[in-house]
């Protein structure tokens, strides 16, 4: 595979250029309520060339080898358009050149294990929600993606790596009359099939969850203090504050920019967020990323201080700042952008039981319903909560969703517990999805949230 | 494709085969400065064959090897995949202009120069942060199956996405300009998005409680998603739909139709039939407040003893890779009928609301209950009927269901926006939280 992109690369009139090819594996198995609605397994594959010339750097995607000469010479004649409309030629940060073949170890390769067993297990899982008389409605997906790529570049870089995702997924709804709820549930990771077994424990309390918010009490909009654990305080750090770690966000946004300069206090002394998709076992994992460089750990804030960003080769060499091997496609569809890979808040010392104390009055909100940045407001839900009286759960809430300022609530999470978990599922949607994106935090507290109730 | 229908065909009882070839080429301008062009050349193919009440499904993006995409399909039988329903037999589809030639002068460079232009303006007249965006789409779809059905079209548009961005705060003033033909923003329409922004930048501070609120057609998605849940066939076979009992009944205000048109061909995206060669129509789904139709695919049609309303399409929420995905129901050209004020009439009926421009976290929420809670991005605010500035860290929430029963007015006007062409709507009373 290899020498044949070398023989489409050798044909470019180029600066830089390099060439990914991957071939894409999905097993999908779906099951709205008892009804099998989708199985399967198949294959596609595709390629994408990007061209550095006279200034310019651009891409093109195409499926069919044949139009490889059409996709260079596109891509060639795209760079010079844009070499030529800009001040500022491109340049791409140098790399040290890779020639490695990396494929993870995997216990209990899915690729292994028959598509009747996968199917039996999710309906074991699904099975379980239905049994209760308030449950209305599942719908469970099991998935299975496997990225075989192979990258080569101009410079001399040549590596294969194959990233395979196992995972389950889905909503559980509860009715009562015309009021429905729902909860999701998701499970699995990066290394094998071994992620999703044993999740019986899982789905009964997901299930408790959606049949008791038919009884929870609607959020009344207003201010509050507000614990949030694990799951949900993930999705702040990845939303609110990851996405403006991302080079290529910030750099579209001047005034953010100048804000979000390395060295500058933005939070609060007891916030530490890192991103480190080397850490082997989670869902986030990988080793280079779709320009060839090798991911490392970046600690991104620390005691409330910027003090590191993530890149691609093009905006560290803009930023003049270090690469960090975060520019990631979601397939063989798409050019690389810039990703975060496994983001979360670093632990401190406090129990739940702590931070619930120093609450005293207020909520505690848990679990992640889908979340959305503009700037530097965010916005995201909530599945369920408790209204926190005198340090202790009271009664359940729903229709959570919160609403902040980013910088304002750096400053307002005020203290941070002991007990971080990552996610086991992701899919961010900046343009492509990230179904890698892992995030993840201990419990933490955080003053004067919005909420919108209904 | 005839081949490996003629193929097919001797192995199982029913077989369609899909074929799509999308290509598209973006320009992007960042701070009014050209910053990247990206192309994309593809193309695919999908399988769906029916064998004893079963169905089997494969795709591809390069058919090399016919036997195996086949039989590739012929193993997913073995899933067990419930299928009642016969593909259809059409013939004679209405003529729809769906491409014009003239779309072939539109370039990299063509869109780069109109993008300058736009920049120019922007940079000249505000302190925006800009973000300008064209590009070009064309691509032919192709439905064959084993009933005789052959249909094909060929469709393409053009378009901008334009968006003024408040220094700092990441929200802004966007727009979406879509046409079947080359063609460039108005400086009419420019001026007026200066002229919204510049009226806009100064943040003020609200206090939260019950107000009129403007959903500009950048935040009607948030209702649509809502609607789209509770009329579709899926959400009615599954029983999770408020309105499941509603047909015949006045659910909302008389003042909203809501309707699909697939055939409207003065706008890009037309379609004569469905992603399954189901002929489409225009279908009132709300007429004057009162619950019409559900809509449905093949599938979900035959599960509930109706007919295939011709809305299977290879679609979800989130967009994803068309041949990668079996049809289900989806309304893929929504509108709301147009009212009888401007823009500017329905800000002056306002004495004190929000501008609701676009918005943040319309996918959280509990979309099948109808409830939606979303971050303004951005709220414009409006006292005595004019704009005097912006409010920041709000939500404005409610029920798709409640919020539709107090329309104050609609706009005389559709614009393009993220998942139909809708209007802007004034609403009464909605609620609006702050700090």
């Amino acid at each position: 595979m290899l020498l044949k992109l070398k023989q489409i690369l050798n044909k470019a009139d180029a600066d830089y250029a390099d060439i990914r090819y991957e071939i894409k594996k999905d097993t999908f198995i779906t099951l709205d309520g008892k009804e099998l609605s989708n199985i399967g397994s198949t294959s596609t594959d595709g390629y994408v060339i990007r061209v550095l010339k006279n200034g310019g750097f651009t891409s093109v995607s195409f499926t069919k080898e044949e139009d490889a000469e059409k996709a260079l010479k596109t891509a060639q004649e795209n760079a010079i358009l844009l070499g030529s409309n800009i001040e500022k030629p491109i340049t791409l940060a140098k790399v040290p050149i890779i020639k490695d073949t990396f494929i993870p170890t995997l216990k209990e390769d899915p690729r292994g294990i028959s598509i009747e067993e996968k199917l039996q297990l999710l309906r074991h899982y699904n099975d379980i929600p239905l049994a209760h008389d308030k449950i209305a409605m599942t719908n469970t997906r099991y998935f299975e993606v496997t990225r075989e790529k192979y990258f080569i570049s101009s410079e001399g870089a040549e590596i294969h790596e194959d990233l395979i995702t196992t995972g389950i997924g889905g909503s559980i709804i509860s009715k009562d009359g015309n009021l429905t709820q729902n909860v999701r549930i998701g499970a699995g990771g990066s290394d094998g099939f071994y992620t999703i077994r044993e999740l019986d424990d899982k789905f009964e309390q997901r299930t408790q969850i959606a049949i008791d918010l038919l009884k929870a009490e609607p959020v009344k909009a207003g201010a509050y203090n507000c614990i949030l654990n694990q799951g949900l305080a993930g999705v702040f750090a990845h939303e609110a504050f990851g996405h403006f770690s991302e080079a290529d966000i910030v750099e579209s946004l001047p005034a953010m920019r100048k804000k979000m300069q390395i060295g500058n206090k933005l939070g609060n002394d007891v916030l530490s967020i890192i991103d480190n998709a080397t850490m082997p076992n989670q869902l986030g994992f990988y080793r280079y990323d779709d320009e060839g460089v090798a991911v490392r750990e970046v600690k991104l804030l620390t005691n409330g201080v910027l003090t590191g960003r993530l890149h691609s080769r093009r905006t560290a060499h803009e930023f003049g700042e270090p690469i960090s091997g975060h520019c990631v496609a979601e397939d063989y569809r798409y050019a690389p952008i810039i990703r975060m890979g496994t983001i979360y808040i670093e632990p401190r010392e406090k129990t739940l039981e702590q931070l619930l104390a120093e609450l005293g009055d207020g909520l505690y909100i848990l679990d992640p319903k889908g979340g959305q940045t503009s700037g530097e407001n965010f916005t995201f839900g909530a599945q369920y909560g408790y209204v926190v009286k005198n340090g202790k759960k009271d009664r359940m809430i729903r229709d959570i969703n919160i609403s902040g300022n980013l910088y304002q609530t750096l400053q307002d999470i005020t203290a941070v517990g002991n007990d971080l978990k990552l996610s086991k599922t992701g899919g961010c949607g900046k343009g492509q999805t990230n179904i890698r994106s892992c995030h993840g935090a201990p419990h933490i507290l955080m003053k004067n949230v919005v909420l919108g109730g209904i | 494709m005839e081949k490996l229908l003629d193929m097919a065909r001797k192995v199982c009882d029913q077989a369609e085969i899909y074929y799509c070839d999308p290509t598209s080429s973006e320009v992007m301008f960042q701070k009014g400065e050209l910053h990247d062009i990206e192309s994309q050349f593809h193309s695919g193919m999908a399988l769906r064959i029916i064998k004893n009440g079963k169905l089997g499904f494969s795709y591809t993006k390069n058919l090399i090897n016919r036997e195996e995409f086949l039989q590739n399909a012929l193993d997913s039988l073995k899933g067990g995949v419930q299928a009642l329903y016969d593909f259809p037999h059409t013939s004679d589809l209405p003529f729809l202009k769906t491409y014009n030639e003239h779309l072939e002068e539109v370039t990299s460079s063509s869109m780069v120069e109109n993008c300058q232009r736009i920049a120019d303006v922007f940079l000249k007249n505000t302190d925006a942060e800009i973000e300008v965006v064209a590009y070009k789409e064309i691509q032919n779809v192709r439905i064959m199956n084993d009933h005789g059905t052959d249909v094909q079209s060929k469709i393409g548009s053009s378009g901008y996405w334009l968006s003024l961005v408040y220094p700092g705060g990441g929200a802004g003033i966007s727009r979406v300009y879509e046409e079947k033909i080359p063609f460039s923003v108005s400086r009419n329409t420019l001026d007026n998005l200066v002229k919204l922004y510049n009226d806009s930048s100064k943040v003020c501070e609200v206090s939260g409680g019950k107000m009129k609120v403007l959903f500009m057609p950048g935040s009607m998605y948030t209702l649509l998603w809502r609607l789209h849940s509770g009329t579709s066939a899926k959400s009615i076979y599954e029983d999770i739909s408020p309105i499941k009992n509603d047909i015949g009944k006045q659910i909302i205000s008389e003042a909203i139709t809501f309707y699909d048109n697939a055939l409207d061909d003065e706008v890009p995206g037309a379609r004569s039939f469905d992603d399954e060669g189901v002929p489409t129509k225009r279908m009132n789904i709300i007429e004057k407040g009162i619950l019409k139709n559900f809509f449905y695919d093949l599938n979900y049609a035959q599960k509930l003893g109706a007919k295939s309303t011709g809305h299977g399409y290879r679609a979800s929420m989130w967009g994803g890779d068309t041949i990668t995905m079996k049809p289900t129901p989806r309304l893929l050209h929504p509108r709301i009928e147009p009212g009888e004020k401007s823009f500017e009439e329905l800000v002056a009926m306002m004495d004190k609301g929000i501008i609701l421009d676009g918005v943040m976290g319309a996918h959280s929420g509990n979309i099948p209950n109808g409830d939606y809670s979303v971050g303004v991005s951005p709220g414009l605010y409006v006292e005595k009927g004019e704009i005097v500035g912006r409010v920041k860290d709000i939500m404005i929430a409610g029920n798709v269901y409640d919020t539709l029963k107090k329309v104050i007015a609609i706009e005389n006007k559709l614009h393009p926006c993220w998942g139909g062409r809708m209007p802007a709507i004034l609403f009464d009373s909605i609620s609006v939280s702050s700090k």
